[in-house]
């Protein structure tokens, strides 16, 4: 694979995270997310733009079009179970993994990817609880947010809930914390401290290395 | 020894005779409380092999028939995940109960039937207890007993565990049902969706052409349920059968089953609940609680109260018991040992060990610890310990702990060894061993005696804050340097908030005496011992004999008298005697005048000198404590660091406080 291929790959990744936060991907963004210069960005979108993968909107957002789109989401499930198999299997911590599959997920081709997912036992999450895209490109729920990014007084339903840790899972299930639940945050305690919410008529409060494992839609 | 009755307690059924009668429920809904008025005061714990929940058993009589009580931990499920969970589902599965009495919170239905139908998946006969009935219908609830009943296919008995009501007619419901072979107990069993029904359906079929019994005496559609839920212990038990079964369910049908569950118990819960809740007065309460900006004033205004309340009180208690002990026990106590073995060293060692020992015990231990354990049941049964743990997880955080180590913490300034105890409230030992650590640095009354002494009365109070926020520094340290060393990472919070209750003060004084009395047995026998062998070692000499070997660290390092050492080591025994000890030997050896600690020491000596006191193992009592709780090595390893930051710190400070 070269190296101006890998290059194109990387773009795409992270024109596809800036888009999924609520500012969207600008030159400026991009340049400062891949650490590079703004004109060598901007020549590089432009280029992707003339091989159809990107396109502008009048506010001069950069957006991915559905080719585009599709092969990002590909290298995002690449990144995602090549977090898993670090921490799964060569137990690396997972706040360390991220890096390392920067490396992974350009050599990955589609067998390899596929019988690592199959012997990762097909996982839905990264060790940092966010969906992994299907193999035919479908991303479970893109706009759930982790509950723990919610303030004080916001309404959500519970999409998913991380399978990273099947315990914590099973017995957040158990207390009722279930896709599908209506969950309200009632307050945050101040300096990342625990979030307390309500389900039904029971209040838990969560701490929020928790909260970041249940996915919740606004 | 309570401990040592507890650890010799089976957790299996005992008796075939006696009718045995499970009490199962979810946290703080009158389980506890229903036990206790089901049962006389007799109340042992059974521990399963390093576990820290227990089960609390009792013996009652129902109309001439011998019963045997069995106190699950309160759980949201049974499902092996936690240890509270796993000690209830093992509890239910050791002791073969012949009736399960299910304690629910009329107020929260639908989150209590959870366990109420996981239970009816599991086997056991079951009654429900319907709880709290007078509090739902303060909160015009109205639930309907008689449709609960009849969705359930469960006897239904209203109650009010606080006040009694109701349980002549839950023990009948119970006895009939634990009697009867009718099937009547077993309950409706939750319909799954066809793909798991046809998995169970598949598994049971399978059990029924093996071999081999079912592990755990469980029922097939139990046992097959449970292998889907990914139940690793199930799993283990099955070998290769249980290995494909678990591997086609693991986490992708625990959550199926588990929601499945859950809207079973919302869809009863709602058929037989008239009218709408309306919000409890206690949830702007709540609210005022944790919100962070009234509620860190009000954690403050608690906490300084508990320590208005631990110092007033609890001294006033102290005043009062050592008066009583000098006017009545002490002077009786001292004839007859002089009058039984003379004025040698015979008569001093007893009389050191005897009125010495125990009126320490009256004076410093026991008023604390008892005011202290007042406070705490007040504060748990009133609900607010968890706003407290809410507001104060993040900074606990910080020491890899959560918010409930607050609670250990806190009680730690009155005394370290039920402060050890309390540490039971974390889940994990890791966090137990951090919590330790932590407490240990805590000064306790005695160490805070110390301080105030010596410091403030012949230095002055700025020092002694000084002294303070030194140890302070160190435990801050200790707790965010162990947090890095220890394997392992901190636990996630998860914490039911729990509504705010009124008390009952019965139940609180109950509580209070009941951690007391297991205090006490720990505790007492190796205060006694220790004051003992001080005696020993002082009414014969040998103390003199200690001091040579200590020269080198004491006067050399840290630049104290040499007689200063000798109570620092001997203050293991007894570390309120630190400062008392400090000034018998001075006055042995310097004369009449050294009762001032200045006439032989610098005000840079009396603030090292309180700082290693303070710092370095509390006492014989708390490494006693630690060892039950932690084992051999963590405490050694907890003693030795303490000792080490001790003299560290000690000399640095003598060191660096003469250049200032």
């Amino acid at each position: 694979m070269s190296l101006q291929s890998e290059s194109r790959e990387e773009y795409l990744e992270a024109i596809f995270k800036l888009n999924q936060q609520s500012e969207g991907a600008t030159v400026g963004r991009v340049a400062e997310d891949l650490g590079l210069a703004a004109p060598s960005v901007s020549q590089m979108v432009a280029r992707l733009a003339r091989e159809g993968l990107v396109e502008r909107d009048p506010a001069s957002r950069i957006l991915l079009t559905p080719g585009g789109r599709r092969k990002a989401l590909r290298l995002v499930r690449r990144h995602r179970l090549s977090e898993r198999f670090l921490t799964d299997y060569l137990d690396l911590p997972w706040d360390q993994v991220h890096d390392e599959a920067c490396k992974f997920e350009h050599v990955l081709s589609d067998e390899v990817e596929e019988r690592l997912a199959a012997h990762l036992g097909n996982p839905q999450t990264c060790p940092h609880g966010r969906a992994i895209p299907s193999a035919d490109g479908e991303l479970p729920d893109e706009a759930a947010r982790p509950l723990a990014e919610l303030s004080a007084g916001q309404k959500s339903t519970i999409s998913f809930v991380s399978d990273e840790q099947p315990d914590l899972l099973r017995y957040l299930s158990s207390l009722g914390l279930l896709p599908q639940t209506a969950v309200s945050v009632e307050d945050v305690a101040p300096f990342g401290g625990p979030l307390l919410v309500r389900v039904g008529r029971a209040r838990y409060a969560l701490g929020r290395e928790v909260g970041g494992k249940i996915f919740v839609r606004v | 020894m309570a401990t040592a009755r507890s650890a010799s307690l089976s957790t299996k059924r005992r008796s075939d005779s006696a009718l045995v009668v499970c009490l199962a429920g979810n946290p703080n809904v009158g389980k506890s409380t229903l036990f206790n008025r089901l049962t006389g005061a007799a109340v042992e714990t059974a521990n399963y092999p390093g576990m820290t929940v227990g089960l609390n058993i009792a013996a009652a009589r129902w109309g001439g028939r011998e019963v045997q009580l069995v106190d699950l931990p309160g759980t949201y499920a049974l499902d092996p995940v936690s240890e509270d969970q796993w000690v209830a589902r093992h509890g239910l599965l050791d002791w073969q109960p012949d009736v399960v009495i299910a304690v629910v919170d009329a107020t929260n239905l639908a989150r209590n039937l959870y366990l109420v139908l996981q239970l009816v998946d599991l086997g056991p006969r079951v009654v429900i207890a319907l709880n709290l009935i007078d509090e739902a219908r303060r909160q015009s609830l109205r639930i309907d007993p008689r449709a609960l009943s009849q969705a359930l296919g469960l006897p239904v008995v209203p109650t009010v565990a606080r006040r009694g009501e109701g349980l002549d007619e839950l023990t009948a419901a119970a006895a009939a049902v634990a009697a009867g072979s009718n099937g009547l107990g077993h309950g409706r069993a939750v319909r799954y969706s066809a793909r798991i029904e046809a998995q169970v359906a598949g598994l049971e079929e399978q059990f029924a052409d093996g071999p081999a019994a079912l592990p755990e005496g469980l029922p097939p559609r139990a046992a097959a349920l449970a292998l889907l839920e990914g139940d690793e212990e199930l799993v283990a038990a099955f070998g290769e059968a249980g290995q494909t079964a678990a591997a086609a369910g693991r986490t992708s049908l625990a959550v199926p089953i588990a929601a499945a569950r859950h809207a079973a118990a919302a869809a009863i819960a709602e058929a037989c609940t008239e009218g709408r809740a309306s919000a409890p007065a206690a949830d702007r309460w709540w609210a005022a609680t944790t919100s962070p900006i009234t509620g860190v004033p009000i954690l403050l205004a608690v906490l300084a109260s508990v320590f208005a309340f631990l110092f007033f009180v609890g001294g006033r208690l102290s005043e009062l018991l050592t008066s009583l002990w000098m006017a009545t026990a002490s002077p009786l106590l001292g004839s007859a040992v002089h009058g039984l073995f003379g004025y040698g060293a015979v008569a001093g060692t007893l009389l050191w060990g005897l009125d010495g020992g125990i009126l320490a015990a009256l004076a410093v231990g026991i008023p604390y610890i008892l005011t202290f354990y007042f406070a705490l049941a007040l504060l748990e049964d009133s609900g607010y310990m968890n706003a407290a743990a809410f507001l104060a997880d993040r900074v606990m955080h910080l020491f890899g702990l959560h918010g409930r180590a607050v609670i250990p913490l806190m009680a730690a300034a009155g005394c370290n060894v039920p402060a050890i105890m309390g540490t039971r409230v974390l889940s994990t030992r890791r966090e137990r061993t951090i919590a330790c650590a932590l407490v240990v640095l805590v000064p306790c009354s005695a160490r805070t005696a110390v301080i105030l002494g010596s410091v403030s009365l012949f230095v002055g109070w700025q020092w002694a804050l000084l002294v303070f926020g030194v140890v302070g520094l160190v435990g801050l340290v200790a707790g965010l340097a162990l947090n890095r060393i220890l394997p392992g990472e901190p636990e996630g919070l998860v914490m039911e908030m729990f509504p705010f209750r009124r008390p009952s003060l019965r139940l609180v004084v109950r509580k209070t005496w009941k951690r007391f009395g297991t205090f006490l047995w720990a505790a007492a026998p190796i205060m006694l011992l220790g004051s003992f062998a001080l005696g020993a070692l002082y009414e014969t000499g040998l103390i003199w004999h200690l001091s040579r070997p200590l020269e080198p660290v004491v006067v050399g390092w840290l630049g104290l008298p040499a007689v200063a050492g000798l109570t620092l080591l001997l203050s293991v025994l007894r570390k309120e005697l630190a400062l008392q000890m400090l000034v018998v030997f001075a006055v042995a050896r310097y004369g009449v005048a050294a009762h001032d600690l200045r006439t032989f020491m610098t005000p840079h000596q009396i603030v090292v000198y309180a700082l290693v006191a303070t710092i370095f193992i509390p006492c014989i009592a708390t490494i006693a404590m630690l060892v039950r709780e932690l084992g051999w090595r963590r405490s050694a390893a907890i003693s030795a660091g303490t000792v080490g930051a001790a003299l560290l710190v000690g000399g640095a400070v003598a060191h660096l406080l003469p250049l200032i």
